[in-house]
């Protein structure tokens, strides 16, 4: 994965920064960190897959009393990060907010924006507020104060990669195809497969992630209700991670006659935190705005895709009541119960649409190797599996507000995937299939999923990091 | 403050931990209200890594040549206060492990200024940020203790209570002693 020419790889050690303690390399799931104790650590390009844990593990920051003294503002300018972006440390990931902020100064472009379910559990503690808490409303108030004309929702996506997805494995089910199936809403699992292991590829779901699907849908679908013409609309999201950075800029998620890129440019949440300071937004004092209809109408299916577990349960949700199988539990919305499986990993298995099946949820990228070991082996006894590189979710993400040392991590984590939980119960809707705006999307636009048209729009095939990588 | 010798691994967390608990802060790095200033500073050298801290001294040298009394020493340890404090650094000096900084410091959760002459205004003044002494002062105002110690990712800091200290030290030499007493006995059967 070289750099492009001209562009700053996603994630970089500062060697005049760096301290040597290794915490990164403690934290980084595929050893993609090496370097002796106490010395500058470097990483391998080709075995990075961007999930910046090192970025959230590194205190390493340029402090006033160093020698020889460092300028953070200097750093920041060198890094093309905000000046209201606070200190600066050994490992980073590149800050995108010029590109996003000139998308949406251009006169001649439509800035769409979308923003995934983690981002309104996590953007308010960069201004003061705990962990955990739920800001929907005024993170759509402040993307509108930053000057975009449309605020849609990766969440909408979200709930549209659950038909899609579903339908894929109740298709893969019945025509004897690749099993078990993956999930690929994760841009750094994605990476692992295509890199670690190649041969496993085929079980990567074709979907593209919820990011690349908003985004494919904003140049298409919404400029078309709009009247825009899709090469003038500019495609931003935010992301409570830093792969998402990588996965925008990949060949292969390009969409449309004019081959546009689905997405123009990512900001993560801390990025996005920077961006409203430095606009002089309060955002403490924002009211709380809806998202625009149609794409940023979402389900509680669609919220849950920010925790680990959560994909798996939005689609199974769908895939349930689509085969008819109502199921009263007073456990999750679908019935299905997942019970612990070794270290991050959740199984469950039930019955659908009259076959015996098994899934599987892995929280952590770390934790994926034996399962990944027994696919290639032809001994896996599961069909589905979800796999999250980041502990506990995207709510954990790369690009998420990093947490002061000595804050309980897993705590902070804990209150923000409870957020989402409670987010998604307190929603009309709960499931993907139930939301108005994407019936809507399938009657006027996609016809089914699975369609020709989906698979143009929504679907890809993976593979490409394998041959050489991009960045 | 102690530092387990070999344990520090140079994260710098306590530094950053120490700068965040100084000023209004939440939870994340972002939502840090300035720049970090830690009162607390990792220096490595030749391979090893400690952060050094005030030792908060009960003869403390840099109390005795404060020519405006701003440095005093009370129960809880040896406190600067920025109000009194002329930034002269006559406590640098003297302090024996070079604990004592002059930096932007705070009070009350403001900057505390300075009025320089203004050279663009005959007479006028302008209002710019002070450079005074800095220091730990063990997180005094905060109910869990010192920042440092809590942040540490290898437990390697810890805060020390002399009297403490003796207790356990006294009680290993006792239990050492009595061992090789016992150790004696069995030998002379």
């Amino acid at each position: 994965m070289s750099a492009r020419p001209g562009i700053a790889p996603v994630i970089a050690i500062d060697p005049n920064l760096c301290t040597g303690c290794r915490r990164c390399a403690e934290v980084c799931p595929v050893g993609a960190v090496s370097g002796p104790q106490g010395q500058p650590q470097a990483i391998d390009a080709e075995r990075c897959v961007l999930c910046g844990q090192c970025v959230q593990a590194c205190y390493a920051f340029a402090a006033p009393f160093d020698e020889p003294a460092h300028d953070p503002a200097a750093i920041r300018r060198q890094r093309g990060a905000s000046e209201a972006a606070g200190p600066v440390f050994a490992a980073h990931a590149r800050c995108d907010l010029d590109a996003a902020k000139a998308l949406v100064a251009d006169p001649s472009r439509v800035a769409m924006v979308q923003c995934a379910p983690a981002v309104r559990v996590t953007l308010a503690e960069e201004f003061g507020l705990a962990p955990g808490s739920l800001t929907p409303g005024k993170l759509a108030a402040g993307l509108r104060r930053l000057g975009f004309a449309v605020v849609y929702d990766t969440t909408f996506a979200a709930d549209v990669t659950v038909m899609e997805e579903s339908a894929e494995l109740l298709a893969r089910i019945a025509e004897g195809g690749r099993l078990p199936l993956f999930t690929s809403c994760c841009p750094a699992w994605v990476r692992h497969v295509e890199t670690a292991w190649p041969e496993l590829t085929p079980h990567l779901s074709s979907c593209k992630s919820p990011q690349q699907m908003a985004g494919a849908l904003f140049k298409s679908y919404a400029a078309s209700l709009d009247g825009f013409d899709p090469a003038a609309v500019a495609s931003v999201s935010v992301m409570p991670c830093t792969a998402k950075k990588h996965e925008a800029a990949r060949p292969e998620l390009r969409s449309g006659p004019a081959d546009l890129p689905d997405v123009d440019a990512v900001v993560t949440v801390a990025e996005l935190a920077a961006w409203l300071k430095e606009a002089g937004i309060d955002f403490a004092a924002l009211p709380g705005e809806p998202f625009d209809a149609p794409l940023g109408r979402y389900s509680g299916a669609g919220v849950i895709f920010g925790a680990t577990g959560g994909v798996m349960e939005a689609a199974l949700r769908t895939a349930v009541a689509l085969c008819g199988e109502g199921r009263e539990t007073a456990g999750p919305e679908s019935g299905i119960v997942f019970s612990p499986a070794g270290p991050g990993v959740a199984r469950a298995e039930f019955e659908l649409a009259g076959s015996k099946l098994a899934a599987v949820t892995v929280s952590g990228l770390a934790n994926v190797g034996p399962l990944l070991e027994a696919v290639a082996a032809g001994t896996a006894d599961f069909q589905f599996m979800e796999v999250m590189c980041c502990p506990g979710g995207c709510v954990a993400g790369g690009g998420t507000p990093k947490l002061l040392p000595g804050l309980d991590v897993a705590a902070a984590v804990a209150a923000r995937r409870q957020a989402l939980c409670d987010h998604d119960r307190a929603l009309p809707v709960r499931a993907a299939h139930a939301n108005p705006a994407v019936t809507e999307l399938y009657a006027a636009f996609l016809e089914r999923p699975l369609s020709h048209r989906s698979h143009e729009l929504l679907h890809t095939v993976y593979g490409g990091a394998a041959k050489g990588g991009h960045d | 403050m102690s530092v387990t010798p070999g344990a520090c691994i140079g994260c710098r967390a306590c530094e950053l931990a120490c700068a965040a608990a100084h000023m209004a802060a939440g939870a994340t790095v972002g939502s840090m209200t300035r720049p970090p200033v830690p009162r607390l500073y990792l220096v490595r050298e030749g391979g090893t890594a400690a952060p050094v801290a005030c030792r908060h001294c009960e003869a403390a040298p840099c109390a005795a040549v404060c020519p405006t009394a701003a440095v005093r020493c009370d129960a809880s340890g040896v406190v600067v206060e920025p109000a009194r404090c002329i930034g002269c650094k006559a406590c640098l000096a003297v302090c024996p492990v070079g604990a004592m900084a002059l930096a932007e410091v705070q009070d009350h959760g403001r900057p505390v200024l300075r009025r320089v002459p203004d050279p663009a205004a005959p007479g006028g003044f302008v209002e710019e940020p002070a450079w005074l002494a800095s220091k730990c002062d063990l997180c005094r105002e905060r109910p869990a203790g010192p920042a440092c110690v809590g942040a540490c990712p290898v437990g390697a800091l810890s805060l020390v209570v002399p009297g403490e200290v003796r207790r356990v030290r006294l009680l290993a030499a006792a239990r050492a002693m009595a061992a090789a007493a016992s150790g004696a006995r069995e030998e002379g059967r």
